[in-house]
Parts: structure tokens; C-alpha cells; sequence
């Protein structure tokens, strides 16, 4: 298919939306192909198995797969040292049924948004081999090397845990080569033209075959400067905005989503005039979502959100409880991580690097009226709303299995053999299913909640039909509601004539509030999951009652 | 009981302690006209709550007795903003301060009770009370107070101080050594403007029928400590540091009389039972230093002091002999005709006094304010020996002369237990 023509519908599924903005109404599903669903029961989930499931996903509502790297790689940081750009992972299929996978979800639908990481290769990518070599090798310049240790002090270490150093020495070459993460990830050189254009290639690979976005990982640390900390710089920038400018000349429609775990104001310039990244995740809110409902006080939720700046029109945030990493508290002030680790992880093996390795139904203990609070945030506040997979059913975690390997274990399908993941020895699977007593795939999964209408699953399915039935939540403005109840989270949504009221109470206990909605006198209020009415809103203030970490959608009519 | 009365809170305090919700830290901050120094005080207070209590819950309740100045105003304006780049101070949670005005003029009581029932409603765990005066508190005093309550499990903490010799002289020389003797329990400051307790001692307090006596509630900080006491709840001293010194009228004296005597002598029929079975006294557990004595010198008016004394001696004749032995009242119109030079009150005599005025408090054959009013020119005249026995003192023999008052106090608890019961 030729870039830059729209995927159209096809067979029996439903039409991909032709909006060139369609991010910002989507609901994003990450998921890893190795977790999803194994076909050939060699015990790691694959492209077919992944197939298998679309309908289960389409069920759900999501309108995007995002899926983490499957490209060669020696798997020693899940996929994200990639050994090759331009092929699959064995394990999980062919070049072939991923086509195939995506098709079919374009079929339903679903958008296909897969991960590619600019920033750094596995120290086995061909390249990096070459480079190694000899100091002549053409490919030599395509990684950063030095004599010494010493240059590029200002940069900090990001994964404290394991790495002493960003510099490591190469045996072969006798030389240091630079790393910004794991050793064995060696820096790709974006000062070398030949570099940039190579990994425009390998984007240009994907999107010919139809993929509709990317997430591109660790954008903030493309380039280095003597002198800086080696992070955001202009440089960085320029790289990314040239990117942008093929994608949108060869491939319109399609999109960039930038992981930069940075401060509003430091990813503000990701999404230049419009012209740089689509999307960017907004970290720095997630943690204080988790504090704002620990804390039962809305003010770490309001506080960054006051922070964040304004983003260009064609831009989105893109908004999530938990993914695949650790709950980052790299954005969070050294109180704030110390009551974080505190209130969520009291065992220090809960804890990785600046952050907790947990799933969201154990981070907020197995309680379902919380559980159901975050994801009414999430889905409410501005940005696209990404689920994790396995959040939907309210999956465990196993904090004994290291990195952050605790919450990437096999999705749970049924109570039967693996959990219905595979078919294979449980011996055999790439990791083991969680199995105690409260989150094992016997009491929590996919089949058991389909078959019970007030599940978490089924629950999830509405929230997020009702989200998808307007597009304010995706594109509306916010403004906050501040009443004088701080454990009350209100705000209002509007997109043109239609306003959407949300209104989230924070605490453990039943809350009074009087909301000031005198600017919408004379609308009435529907609440938007029983489509029952409310009271008129007049002159007084409106006096709402909510229950423990209950939260309201209403729609504003005026009739 | 009546189910349905009057209540003291109005609806508007009602709505904004809706809004706060459950605290764990309460400071109560009475007022009224204290617009020059409130704002200082609100943001040591909120500098103390970020310091010592960045995690918790935390509400400030300003009860005030109808400022003409603007003090609510500014006490709710005070913003934690203000606090925070100086001190670089950050608050995880939202922190509010709320005020509210009672109805009728200016009593501690009536602010005291408002900031209890603000504690009960809001199930404080740790509360302070603040003093709108105190112009050097610290940010440290907040974690003072409270954190015995918070952390170890004591219902009550009341302040020691870095006080000069001559200040404080009504505690020195009547409250602490008469609550040490009658209630065995050493506490330096039984009344203070300033102390924390526990929700719980707060809740036990309010439900006391100690409110409704005409009093507005005088001095009810006393008898809280008193309560606290009686009630056999954990207290304890905890070291604040210097207290100010607050420019006092000799007009003052009669009202304060009034506040910590009259409160005083009126729980002791109703805390009789307890008070009547001690023995001796016991020392209070303190944290942080013990309190301290200031020697610098200072300007007194002894001469007018005693002149005072002479006069009221002589003028209150007939008042004194409803109220005090004959041999007492022999022995202080002795005293009173004797020069400067000669004039000693002594501390036997000062003891048996106080013992023969809270005794006759309760007869009620004069009036009770009357009582209280004759026992000014005595005191005067007490304060008179205290100053010229220390004049010269190190501030161990201060200690010492006080703790020997203390002593007579004890040893002389017979004869009030005495007067007591001739008088039943």
C-alpha cells in the first residue's frame, strides 16, 4: 500500500475513522505479543494468538493495539535492545502473520501502533557489531565512542540499580561507547547523517506495511552536549521535527507518540508548533493520581495539571495508570517519592529503580471501587486513555520475578490449563502465570467476567462505550471546579455546545459537595451511565452527596 | 435533655468543616483584634505544620470574638504559597484554614468550646491551641505540642518556658504550687495560652457540663487541665523556649485573678473526691529541656506594691473577715502596718490565705467575684516578699524558693482539707 493513503475498511469489520486527528477520540490497549496469547504452544504468546484475541479486544472497545517491540533482539531488556529494525522476533511469528495481524485489526477497527526504540540498538545489532570492529569500519561513527569515561558528566544515570556509569569499555575496540540505559544498549550517533536517515528507513519499513503509529521510546537523549545533561536539547529536537516532516509528507494520518519521562514544561517542546510528535505521555500525572487518591485531596491532581502547559491544537496527551515499566516517580518531588513508596510499596522489592513494579488492582488493593475511580479519571481527564493489558480484568502481579518481568506475566483468558494462554508445559511458558489465591488466573479472568455483568471487565466495556459515545473527553476543554471539599476532584469538559460535568470523590468516605455551576443555569444534569436527570442547576450552589471513591459523568442538557 | 437547641456553631462553620472533612492535625487559634500579628502567626503555624506534619490532615480553625480589624480575613487569606519559597517547604495535601465568628463578645471559653466541638466533628487525632499573642512562637512549637499526642499516645501537653524570675507570678506563686498540692501532678503551666491534646480528652471535655455557668467559660483552659488530670489521662510537659514578655496592666490583675483563680476554686467541689485523696506530688514527664529562669534585670514598682497591699488590707476589713480566720486576718494587718524595709509576707501565711479564700469560694455567703477581687491586694502583697526574697537570686535559688512554696503548699493541704470539711 502506498503511504499516505488511508486504510480502508475492511472485511466485515468496521471502517477506519479517516480523521487525521483519530488519537485523540482512541482508547489505546497496550499489550507485548509474548503476553497476549500463544498459538503454537511453544509457550510465548505470538502474532496469531495476538489475532486470536482481537475479537475479545473489539469486544472491549479499545480502538488501538499498542505493541511493545517484537523485533529481534537477545531479550535482555524485553525487546527494547533490538537487534535488528527490519523483521520479527522468531518467537512471535513471522513478518507474514504480523501483516496479517494487522489487517485483521484493521479490519475491526483497531488501529496497530507499534514501538520502535531511536535512541539506542542491542550491543548484538549488526551495526554496532561493525562499529566495534575497527576504528576505520564505515559504520564506526554511527555509535558514540571516546578514549575516555569522562565526557558528558552533566548526564545522569538512569537506571541507578544496575548501571554505575553511562560510558562502558569495549573489550574489542578498546574503546568507551556511550549508553544512556543498560550497558548492552549502546547510543545510536544522531550527529551522523547516515544514522538519521537509516532510522527513517526502518520507520518507513513499517509504515508501508500499514502500521498507524509509532511510540518511539526514549526520545529525550538522542543527541549529547558537552556541557548539558544530555537531555531535550535543541539538537534532539531538530532530529525528531525532520522525522515528523517525512512522516507527514509520505504517510498523513499516521502518528508519532513520544516516551519522554520529563516535566510538563520540558515535554511542551516535544510537540513543537504541531510539527514535531502527535503525542506525548504525560507522566508526571500518573503518580499523582495514585497520591491525589492515597492523600483522599485533589490538589497533587490539580497542581499538575495547572503546571502543564498548553499543547497546539493537533496535539494530545496521552494519559495511563500503568504500563509495562514501574511506576515511575522519577517526575515526583523526594517527599512525594518517599510517601509514594510509603503508601504503595511497603516491601522494598515492590520497588525498581525510582519506582514500584506493580500492577494497578494490588497497587490500590484489590479494591474495586478505587480501581473504577482511576479509570473514571482516566478516561475523563484531557488526554487519550491508554489500558494496560490485563488491567481490565484487575490482573495481579508476582513481585518475586525480577526487573520489571512481575507485571508482564501471561494474560489470563480462563481458570483452565496456563489460564488459557497456551497450551504448552507450564514448564515451558516465558514466564510464570500468577496463580495465588487472589489475582491467580483460577479466580481472576477473561472467561469468569465475561459471564458476569457487573465484573470488572464488563464494567470496563461500558465506561468505555460511554466515553466513546462523545468526542468531549478526547478534544473538549477542562476547567476545574476548585469546591471548598478538596476531596472532591470536579471538573467540566466542553467541546462546542456539549459540556460534560465530572465530578470524583477522592475519599474512602461519604462526601458532601456544593458545586458553583451558575454558569450553566438552567441545565439539567444526566447522569451519563443511567442516563437518569438530576436536578435543574439553578442560583445555589449544587449540593451533590457521593459515596466512597464514587464519581459521576453527567452530560449538561439544556432543554 | 433538650433534643432540639440553639447551637452554638453557625451554619456557615458547619458547611466549611463539611468541607475539611476528617484531620488528623487541628490548630485552634482564638482571636479578636489581632490584625498586627495574626498573619506572622498563621504562616509560623502553617511552617510548623509542613515541618513536622507534611503528610497528615491538617485544618486551621479560627474561632474569633468579633474583630473589628480584619483578623479572620487574614487569617483564612494567608496563603501556604507564602510559606513555601522561603522555607522551601511543600505541602502534599491541601491545607485549610477556616474561621469562624461566635455571637457574643470576646471569651476564651466561648472560642475554646467552639474549637472543641470543630475537633470533634472533624475526629481530630492531635489538636493545638495557639495563642493569637505569643508574637515569638516558633514553627518548632507545633511539632512540640503535638507530637507527644500524635506519636506517644499522651492526651494533654502543656508548655514549659524560658520565663524571666518575675514573670509569670500568679503561676509561680499560686497556680502551680496550689494544682501540685491539691492535685499531685507537677505541671508548671496548668493554664496556658498555649497546649495540645487529644481528640479524645477533647471529646471527653466538651460533653463536661462546664459551660453553661455564666462564666462564658473563664479560664476553662484550666479546668481542662484539671479534667485532664481528674480523668487520668496521659499529660505531659514539652519545652517551647522563651516566652515574650507581655506588657501587663495593674488593672490586669483582677481579670487574670478571675480567669485562673475563679477557675480554679470552682473545680475544686466538683474535683474534691479526687483532689481530697492525694498525697504528695508527682513530677510531670517532660520532653525537651526543663523549663528555664531569666535573670536580667527589670524595673518593678515594689513601693506601689506594697502600699497596695496596706490599703486593700484596710479597706477590705469587713470582706476579710467573711473569709479568712481570725488569726489570719490578725496576722496580715500585722504585716500590713510594718515599713518597707520590715515588710515580709510569708509563705505560711500566703498558703493558709489562698487555703482560707478557696474554702470560703464555695460558702458563696459573699459574692464569688467579690472574693476574688479581695484577694487582689494580697496576692499584691505576696508578690512583693517574692521580689525582694529574689532580687538578688540566682535562677536556682528561684527555683528552690519556689519549690519551697510548693512545699508549703503540700504540707498545709490538711488545713484546707480541714476548712473543707467544717465547712460542711
Amino acid at each position: 500500500m502506498q503511504g499516505g493513503t488511508e486504510i480502508g475498511p475492511g472485511g466485515n469489520g468496521l471502517p477506519l475513522n479517516r480523521d487525521v486527528l483519530w488519537y485523540k477520540d482512541a482508547i489505546i490497549y497496550q499489550v507485548h505479543v509474548r503476553t497476549f496469547h500463544d498459538s503454537n504452544g511453544d509457550g510465548i504468546g505470538d502474532f496469531r494468538g495476538l489475532e486470536e484475541k482481537l475479537d475479545y479486544l473489539q469486544e472491549l472497545g479499545i480502538s488501538a493495539i499498542w505493541l511493545m517491540p517484537f523485533f529481534p533482539s537477545p531479550l535482555r531488556d524485553d525487546g527494547y535492545d533490538i537487534a535488528d529494525y527490519n523483521a520479527v522476533h522468531s518467537s512471535y511469528g513471522t513478518l507474514e502473520d504480523f501483516r496479517k495481524l494487522l489487517g485483521s485489526a484493521h479490519d475491526r477497527g483497531i488501529r496497530v501502533i507499534i514501538e520502535t526504540v531511536l535512541n539506542h540498538t542491542s550491543d548484538q545489532h549488526p551495526w554496532f557489531q561493525e562499529s566495534r570492529s575497527s576504528q576505520d569500519n564505515p559504520r564506526r561513527d554511527w555509535y558514540v565512542w571516546s578514549d575516555t569515561d569522562t565526557r558528558y558528566k552533566g548526564a545522569r544515570i538512569i537506571f541507578l540499580d544496575t548501571e554505575t556509569s553511562n560510558w562502558a569499555w569495549d573489550p574489542i575496540s578498546k574503546s568507551f561507547y556511550w549508553h544512556r540505559f543498560f550497558s548492552h544498549q549502546p547510543d545510536l550517533n544522531y550527529d551522523n547523517p547516515a544514522v538519521r536517515e537509516q532510522m527513517w528507513n526502518v520507520m518507513k519499513f513499517w509504515l508501508e506495511m500499514g502500521v498507524d503509529a509509532f511510540r518511539l521510546d526514549a526520545v529525550p537523549y538522542l543527541v549529547e552536549r558537552e556541557g548539558t545533561n544530555c537531555e531535550n536539547l535543541p539538537e534532539t529536537h531538530d532530529v525528531l521535527k525532520e522525522l515528523r516532516r517525512k512522516l507527514d509528507e509520505k504517510f498523513p494520518g499516521r502518528m508519532l507518540l513520544a516516551e519522554a519521562n520529563q516535566w510538563p514544561a520540558d515535554l511542551r517542546p516535544y510537540f513543537g508548533d504541531g510539527d514535531e510528535f502527535h503525542m506525548a505521555f504525560h507522566f508526571p500525572l500518573m503518580p499523582r493520581m495514585f497520591m491525589g487518591l492515597k492523600l483522599e485531596d485533589r490538589k497533587p491532581i490539580t497542581e499538575i495539571l495547572q503546571q502543564t502547559p498548553e499543547i497546539p491544537s493537533s496535539c494530545q496527551w496521552s494519559l495511563f495508570l500503568r504500563n509495562h515499566d514501574e511506576l515511575t516517580l522519577e517526575m515526583v518531588t523526594d517527599m512525594e517519592r518517599d510517601y509514594m513508596y510509603d503508601a504503595y510499596a511497603e516491601s522494598k522489592t515492590m520497588r525498581l529503580n525510582l519506582g514500584i513494579r506493580r500492577r494497578l488492582a494490588p497497587l490500590l488493593d484489590n479494591d474495586r471501587r478505587r480501581i473504577e475511580l482511576m479509570n473514571g479519571m482516566l478516561m475523563s481527564l484531557p488526554g487519550t486513555p491508554i489500558v494496560y493489558y490485563g488491567d481490565e480484568i484487575g490482573m495481579g502481579d508476582n513481585i518475586n520475578l525480577g526487573d520489571r518481568n512481575g507485571v508482564r506475566t501471561p494474560m489470563q483468558w480462563n481458570g483452565g490449563w496456563n489460564g488459557g494462554f497456551s497450551t504448552a508445559d507450564p514448564e515451558r511458558l516465558y514466564a510464570p502465570l500468577i496463580q495465588d489465591p487472589v489475582y491467580g488466573y483460577p479466580a481472576v479472568n477473561v472467561l469468569s467476567q465475561r459471564g458476569s455483568e457487573h465484573s470488572l471487565l464488563c464494567w470496563m466495556q461500558r465506561i468505555i462505550t460511554v466515553r466513546r459515545s462523545t468526542g468531549v473527553f478526547g478534544r473538549g476543554s477542562i476547567e476545574f471546579l476548585y469546591p471548598a471539599n478538596h476531596r472532591i476532584l470536579a471538573y467540566v469538559r466542553r467541546l462546542g455546545n456539549e459540556a460534560v460535568l465530572v465530578v470524583n470523590n477522592l475519599s474512602s468516605t461519604a462526601q458532601a459537595v456544593e458545586l458553583d455551576l451558575r454558569r450553566y443555569k438552567g441545565n439539567i444534569l444526566i447522569e451519563m451511565f443511567g442516563k437518569n436527570m438530576f436536578p435543574r442547576v439553578g442560583d445555589l450552589p449544587y449540593l451533590l452527596t457521593m459515596g466512597p471513591y464514587q464519581f459521576y459523568w453527567f452530560r449538561l442538557r439544556r432543554i | 435533655m433538650k433534643l432540639a437547641e440553639e447551637s452554638y456553631l453557625t451554619d456557615d462553620f458547619l458547611r466549611q468543616l463539611i468541607n475539611v472533612g476528617e484531620v488528623d492535625i487541628l490548630v485552634g487559634l482564638p482571636t479578636h483584634n489581632n490584625a498586627k500579628t495574626i498573619g506572622s502567626i498563621v504562616h509560623t503555624i502553617q511552617s510548623g505544620i509542613l515541618r513536622g506534619f507534611p503528610r497528615e490532615r491538617a485544618v486551621i480553625i479560627n474561632a474569633d470574638g468579633g474583630s473589628r480589624d480584619g483578623t479572620p480575613e487574614l487569617v483564612t487569606g494567608v496563603s501556604i504559597d507564602d510559606v513555601r519559597p522561603a522555607s522551601n517547604l511543600y505541602a502534599l495535601r491541601t491545607l485549610h484554614s477556616i474561621s469562624t465568628k461566635y455571637a457574643n463578645s470576646p471569651a476564651s471559653g466561648v472560642a475554646f468550646r467552639t474549637i472543641l466541638a470543630a475537633a470533634e466533628l472533624l475526629r481530630a487525632k492531635a489538636c493545638v491551641v495557639m495563642s493569637p499573642e505569643s508574637a515569638n512562637i516558633e514553627p518548632e512549637w507545633l511539632s512540640q505540642l503535638l507530637r507527644p499526642i500524635y506519636r506517644d499516645g499522651f492526651d494533654l501537653v502543656t508548655p514549659t518556658y524560658r520565663r524571666h524570675k518575675f514573670e509569670g507570678l500568679l503561676i509561680t506563686n499560686l497556680l502551680y504550687p496550689m494544682t501540685r498540692a491539691l492535685y499531685g501532678l507537677r505541671i508548671r503551666e496548668a493554664y496556658s495560652l498555649e497546649f495540645g491534646f487529644s481528640g479524645r480528652l477533647g471529646s471527653q471535655f466538651l460533653g463536661q457540663n462546664v459551660w453553661n455557668d455564666g462564666t462564658d467559660g473563664a479560664g476553662v483552659e484550666l479546668r481542662f487541665t484539671l479534667a485532664a488530670i481528674t480523668g487520668r489521662y496521659r499529660i505531659c510537659q514539652s519545652f517551647l523556649g522563651e516566652k515574650e514578655h507581655i506588657e501587663r496592666r495593674a488593672a490586669d490583675l483582677v481579670p487574670a485573678l478571675r480567669q485562673i483563680v475563679g477557675a480554679l476554686f470552682s473545680a475544686l467541689e466538683p474535683d474534691f473526691p479526687v483532689w481530697s485523696a492525694v498525697a504528695g506530688s508527682q513530677p510531670a514527664p517532660t520532653t525537651g529541656a526543663d523549663q528555664e529562669v531569666l535573670l536580667a534585670p527589670v524595673r518593678v514598682n515594689r513601693k506601689r506594691l506594697r502600699e497596695m497591699f496596706s490599703t486593700g488590707v484596710a479597706e477590705l476589713e469587713s470582706v476579710f473577715q467573711s473569709i479568712l480566720s481570725p488569726s489570719t486576718l490578725a496576722e496580715l494587718q500585722r504585716i500590713a502596718r510594718l515599713g518597707e524595709e520590715e515588710f515580709h509576707y510569708p509563705a505560711e501565711l500566703w498558703v493558709r490565705t489562698v487555703y482560707e479564700f478557696a474554702a470560703s469560694y464555695q460558702k458563696s455567703v459573699i459574692s464569688r467575684d467579690h472574693i476574688i477581687q479581695a484577694l487582689a491586694p494580697l496576692f499584691r502583697g505576696r508578690v512583693f516578699t517574692f521580689l525582694m526574697e529574689n532580687r538578688n537570686a540566682s535562677a536556682d535559688d528561684v527555683e528552690n524558693n519556689i519549690e519551697g512554696l510548693c512545699l508549703e503548699f503540700e504540707r498545709l493541704k490538711p488545713y484546707l482539707l480541714q476548712l473543707w470539711k467544717s465547712r460542711e
